[in-house]
């Protein structure tokens, strides 16, 4: 189908006695839904005053489905284009229908009387805009919602090709925000039209359009795809509330954008498809996933674990899987790409479910800094310490986070797998409850209940909680499992049968006690954390900004080997291996290197000939010089280290891909790593141009080495076990130490491999068709 | 519902004009039976005092309070749908006031001369004067936007141009004095054929020009910027309104001096009773209950202190002033709500 045009703009100049925007390019499609946002008075009434002819247009044109709007008669112009306005409307004595049949006026003739057929199209109008029942109702008095309606239904019957509204959701409660926008939406998509609002509510915005249109310093700031104009920093600087707390406005439209957008910008080999299913998506809104949760009798009994096997299962059976738990308290935390703090079980089972971790997942972390007192991380961001009375009091709070985290997981997969919180019958805390049966009721979720019987009394624990449980509850709870079962299962059958009697419930399973090795919350210790050298050891350089550090995990499964993150030069040490990693803001984060001092031990160890691997923005650093003439980051020129003959320059094209290729040429204590295998992903904007003295080290000019000193862009450099054995062996032999790379594996091949045997292991255990069936999913395992 | 109750009161309106028509033929200090009317009205009986009294006074009279008064409250409707306001008409506005004014200097003027002013004369400066009244209040309209600023100043504007109509009736000859006092007052006695055929011809021409506007009038209601969008020409629209409300006030004046409060409280009146506002039926239902109205009043006139006659506009402020009263109080409550 050609793209049809509604109404187009070409250098459109707008304002009452002077310009207030000029230059104002756009253009909405049929079918369409281009929206305006900006701050007050940025311009958004007056640009459709203008195209609705209201106010005179200071230069340009208007294009009405690609006629000058200025050649077109009233009553022509009035066939293409109507509008619904801000302006209360008088109508006094009118009812409805009147208000309606106005619409009528460019069809009628010269006195304006309505044909059978103009009353049949008025019908239809007040039927698609839902206001046929009040057709008799005076218009004065009628409610705001209904009067919308009205106005809309009028818009309607007058049959354009463009649909023009002003704010059409002010003074509106949610629930007639709602329908109206539903309406708006339903008459754009069936019949083709092309429709222009402005919305002050940018949650709408983001929701309802298909292009946003930011206008606010005098021009057109910002068009494009809701996810590209609502970054928090754009919408920040748009409405002027850089650094303000926006917690009174609740959830913001960046909050999930800035995520998508970055998920986007990852696969950005596959924009389009991307694209398309962000659409997709905002088809199937309403749509919602199936869900299950995971409750145990007390810590500690293997919830994380059997909900990690579900999300692998189900990811297995072909679902979208996310993984969710309201609330965490632990100390250890992990960092997203994106910089958000979350729970580390969360990470695994994201892992389980293929999909990248979210702090939406884990929206609020607790992290205790005394016996009494948590640092409280809301959606990833710290919010302050509370004392624990003063968090349970203020909890109720958090429901709508945790709520506006659950959603926005809702919306890209088929099924969500929650975790609940220690036991669900703390009968002292249990008011207000966020984390386990408050929560199941919340998003109306099914829930299995665990026992461990490994720590005794699993009798006591699953039916003493079923006890425990209020009617309602209890009712909830689909099935039981019992975990960490060691021995002869035969031998529990009676034992099944005892509980299934006491219990009026099924036992989904008895799951054994399975041999795995996976990151529980409290295995790995902190990443930050100030650690002992051990005799070989890695230092990875702590900078400001940085970002994948998961490239370094693999040396966490070395065990005589400590892996330091390192912030202050006295506490460099003396390492086997300094690493610089990637950074968000390289050219800043080098600066503070150079400041701090760092960068002066650096350089010392490097005379000294230890070897420095650098990744991404650690391998621009090492270079002789960074300049950013376009802004990409935050601009500005830097000289490097210098200890790598290169240049680079950030260019405003991204470079992100998958690669799989060898070392091509390996200098120094690395010699003989020639064409070993290395797969990981290049992100990154700077281009990096080598002088002659120095030689490739990773193929397609992605890195280069000198001596002791390597740079590559490649992430997941070390993931593979060749490359990774490698190169502690041959520091090792160079540092005349002995570290023990028998075990070495692909760090996430083993992981993988974990997950999938947990997942077997349930898989044998687990009545999953039944399972599937309280989730209200069908289907045959 | 609302179409019954309208064939109702419009029934009801024509009903009254006939009944009020006939009891205005009738009354009068010298008695006349309803069969003699009859007869002369027929034509069978073609002579005599009776037949003068009802041919050549009483018929014209009534005659003129029909088309008047309806051409009073549609003009008053019609600057209603102008100003979007209910509370305004032309003898609030001045445009009553300023027509007067207009018609008393070329009077004057013309006597002074010694001729007498022709018909043509007195219809030609009464519109004159009630344009540039209108002008006037146009003028402040762009400047006040508070309707009742504008209206005080609508009624300024008419004590105005009462004082130098006045002024000016002082230094005129005595001998036209009493004519022109009589005039200014506002009555409908001396009423001939000759003039009753303009006034026919200019009310008519005017109701079709109204006619023409009905569409854009109507979807006006919604206000100027959805009337727009619709398509309507509002330029047109306004100039319209303008323009036939004056010469419709403009007519009246010439003709029966200023009559007060008809044109903005006759609308008011067959709004509320109607309970609809469109332009399709108040148009002619403004006409007719304004005929209804002034039939009524002028029969009060001329009758209560008969032979002594008082002004129709004491009669109309009596009657009338309450209702604008409450009307505006209603409006306040209204918008206190």
């Amino acid at each position: 189908m050609p793209k049809e045009t509604g109404i187009r703009t070409e250098e459109l100049h707008i304002g009452y006695r002077s310009d207030l925007i000029r230059d104002i390019t756009m253009s909405v499609e049929a079918g369409k839904i281009v929206t305006l946002i900006g701050p007050n008075g940025c311009g958004k009434t007056t640009l459709l005053k203008t195209l609705t002819g209201q106010l005179r247009q200071r230069g340009g044109v208007v294009y009405l489905q690609e006629q000058d709007r200025t050649r077109l008669g009233n009553i022509e112009i009035a066939k293409r284009m109507s509008v619904v306005m801000t302006n209360k409307v008088r109508a006094e004595l009118m009812i409805c229908r009147e208000v309606v049949q106005i619409g009528r006026y460019p069809y009628t003739g010269h006195l304006g009387i309505l044909s059978q057929e103009d009353q049949h199209i008025v019908d239809e109008a007040m039927i698609m805009a839902d206001v046929k029942e009040i057709e008799r109702q005076l218009f004065q008095n009628i409610s705001d919602g209904q009067k919308q309606r009205v106005l809309l239904a009028r818009a309607i019957c007058q049959q354009p090709k463009i649909l023009v509204l002003d704010e059409p959701t002010s003074f509106l409660d949610i629930r007639h925000k709602l329908t109206i926008l539903q309406k708006i939406r339903d008459y754009a998509k069936t019949q083709n039209v092309a429709v222009l609002m402005s919305l002050h509510e940018l949650e709408i915005a983001k929701n309802i359009s298909d292009t946003v249109v930011a206008l606010g310093e005098g021009k057109v700031l910002r068009m494009g795809k809701p996810d590209e104009v609502f970054t928090e920093s754009f919408i920040r600087k748009l409405y002027q509330i850089e650094g303000m707390d926006t917690q009174l406005l609740g959830a913001m439209p960046w909050e999930e954008s800035s995520r998508k957008a970055e998920n986007i910008t990852k696969n950005d080999e596959q924009e389009e498809p991307a694209v398309n299913e962000t659409l997709q998506k905002a088809g199937e809104k309403n749509r919602k996933p199936a869900v299950i949760m995971i409750q145990g009798t007390m810590s500690n009994v293997g919830k994380s674990v059997i909900a990690a096997g579900l999300c692998r299962i189900f990811t297995e059976d072909g679902y979208r899987v996310a993984p969710f738990k309201s609330q965490n308290m632990a100390l250890n935390s992990y960092i997203t790409d994106e910089g958000l703090e979350m729970g580390r079980a969360q990470v695994m089972q994201a892992e389980c479910a293929k999909t990248p971790p979210l702090a939406a997942m884990n929206p609020i972390l607790l992290k205790p800094t005394s016996d009494t007192g948590s640092q409280v991380i809301v959606n990833g961001k710290v919010v302050g310490n509370m004392k624990a009375a003063e968090y349970f009091k203020q909890k109720h709070r958090f429901v709508k986070d945790i709520l506006a985290a659950y959603d926005s997981l809702c919306e890209s997969v088929d099924i969500i797998v929650i975790e609940g919180a220690g036991s669900p019958v703390e009968m002292n805390l249990k008011a207000e409850d966020i984390v386990n049966m408050g929560l199941a009721e919340m998003v109306d979720a099914p829930v299995l209940l665990v026992g461990d019987i490994d720590r005794g009394g699993v009798f006591a624990q699953l039916l003493g909680t079923l006890d425990l449980f209020t009617k309602k509850e209890r009712a909830r709870v689909k099935g039981m499992i019992v975990n960490q079962f060691r021995g002869d299962a035969t031998l529990f059958e009676d034992g099944i049968k005892i509980l299934e009697e006491k219990g009026d419930t099924k036992v989904v399973g008895v799951v054994p006690h399975l041999p795995l090795i996976l990151d529980d919350e409290d295995s790995l210790s902190g990443r930050f954390q100030k650690k002992e050298a051990k005799d070989f050891d890695v230092a990875v350089i702590r900078l400001s900004h940085i970002s994948n550090f998961t490239d370094f995990d693999p040396f966490e499964q070395v065990k005589d080997l400590s892996l330091r993150y390192v912030s202050k030069a006295a506490d460099l040490g003396e390492p086997d291996l300094i690493i610089l990693p990637g950074s968000k803001n390289t050219i800043g984060d080098l600066q503070q290197l150079q400041e701090s001092g760092m960068a002066d031990a650096i350089l010392q160890k490097a005379n000294r000939g230890t070897c420095i691997i650098g990744i991404c923005g650690g391998f621009q650093m090492l270079g002789r010089k960074i300049e950013d003439p376009y802004e990409t980051e935050e601009g500005g020129c830097a000289a490097g280290l210098g200890l790598l003959p290169v240049d680079t320059v950030m260019n405003r094209e991204k470079t992100s891909e998958k690669v799989t290729g060898s070392i091509t040429h390996a200098t120094g204590v690395l010699k003989g790593m020639e064409d070993t295998e290395v797969s990981g992903y290049e992100i990154h904007m700077g281009k990096t141009t080598p002088y002659e003295e120095v030689v490739e080290f990773t193929q397609n000019g992605s890195g280069y080495c000198l001596d002791n000193i390597y740079g590559t862009y490649m992430h997941g450099f070390f993931d593979r076990k060749e490359v990774l054995k490698a190169v502690i062996e041959k520091l090792a032999t160079a540092n005349n130490k002995k570290v023990d790379t028998e075990h070495i594996t692909d760090y996430s091949a083993f992981k993988e491999r974990q997950y999938s045997l947990l997942a077997k292991g349930l898989r044998e255990h687990l009545d999953m068709n039944y399972i599937y069936s309280v989730m209200g999913l069908n289907h045959d395992v | 519902m609302r179409k019954k109750r309208t064939i109702l009161i419009f029934t009801g309106m024509i009903l009254g004009i006939f009944l009020m028509f006939w009891i205005n033929l009738r009354m009068g200090s010298m008695g006349i039976s309803g069969g003699q009317i009859l007869r002369i009205l027929t034509e069978k009986e073609n002579a005599g005092m009776e037949q003068s009294i009802i041919m050549g006074i009483r018929l014209p009279r009534a005659v003129a309070a029909v088309f008047l008064g309806g051409a009073l409250a549609l003009s008053g409707y019609l600057l209603q749908t102008f100003f979007a306001n209910p509370i305004v008409g032309p003898f609030v506005l001045g445009i009553s006031s300023g027509a007067k004014l207009a018609v008393a200097l070329a009077m004057i003027f013309f006597l002074t001369k010694g001729k007498d002013i022709g018909l043509t004369m007195m219809v030609l400066s009464a519109f004159a004067g009630a344009m540039i009244a209108m002008a006037f209040v146009l003028m402040l309209s762009v400047k006040v936007k508070s309707m009742s600023v504008l209206v005080v100043c609508g009624i300024m504007i008419g004590y105005i141009c009462s004082a130098i109509t006045d002024f000016a009736v002082t230094f005129a000859d005595d001998s036209n004095i009493v004519n022109l006092h009589n005039w200014s007052m506002g009555s409908l006695s001396g009423m001939n054929w000759q003039q009753i055929r303009i006034i026919v011809l200019i009310v008519i021409v005017c109701f079709c020009m109204t006619g023409s506007i009905v569409k854009p009038m109507n979807a006006y209601r919604l206000g100027e910027a959805y009337a727009k969008s619709v398509g309507a020409n509002i330029i047109f629209l306004r100039v319209m309104l303008i323009l036939i409300a004056s010469l419709l006030a403009a007519c009246v004046t010439a003709f029966a001096g200023p009559i007060s409060f008809v044109g903005i409280a006759v609308p008011h009146l067959v709004r509320t009773s109607l309970k609809t506002d469109t332009s399709y039926v108040m148009i002619p239902a403004s006409f007719l209950g304004g005929a209804l109205v002034t039939l009524f009043c002028d029969l009060l006139a001329r009758c209560l202190f008969a032979p002594t006659e008082v002004s129709i506009s004491s009669v109309t402020a009596v009657f009338l002033v309450p209702v604008v009263i409450v009307m505006m109080i209603k409006r306040n409550d209204k918008k206190q709500e």
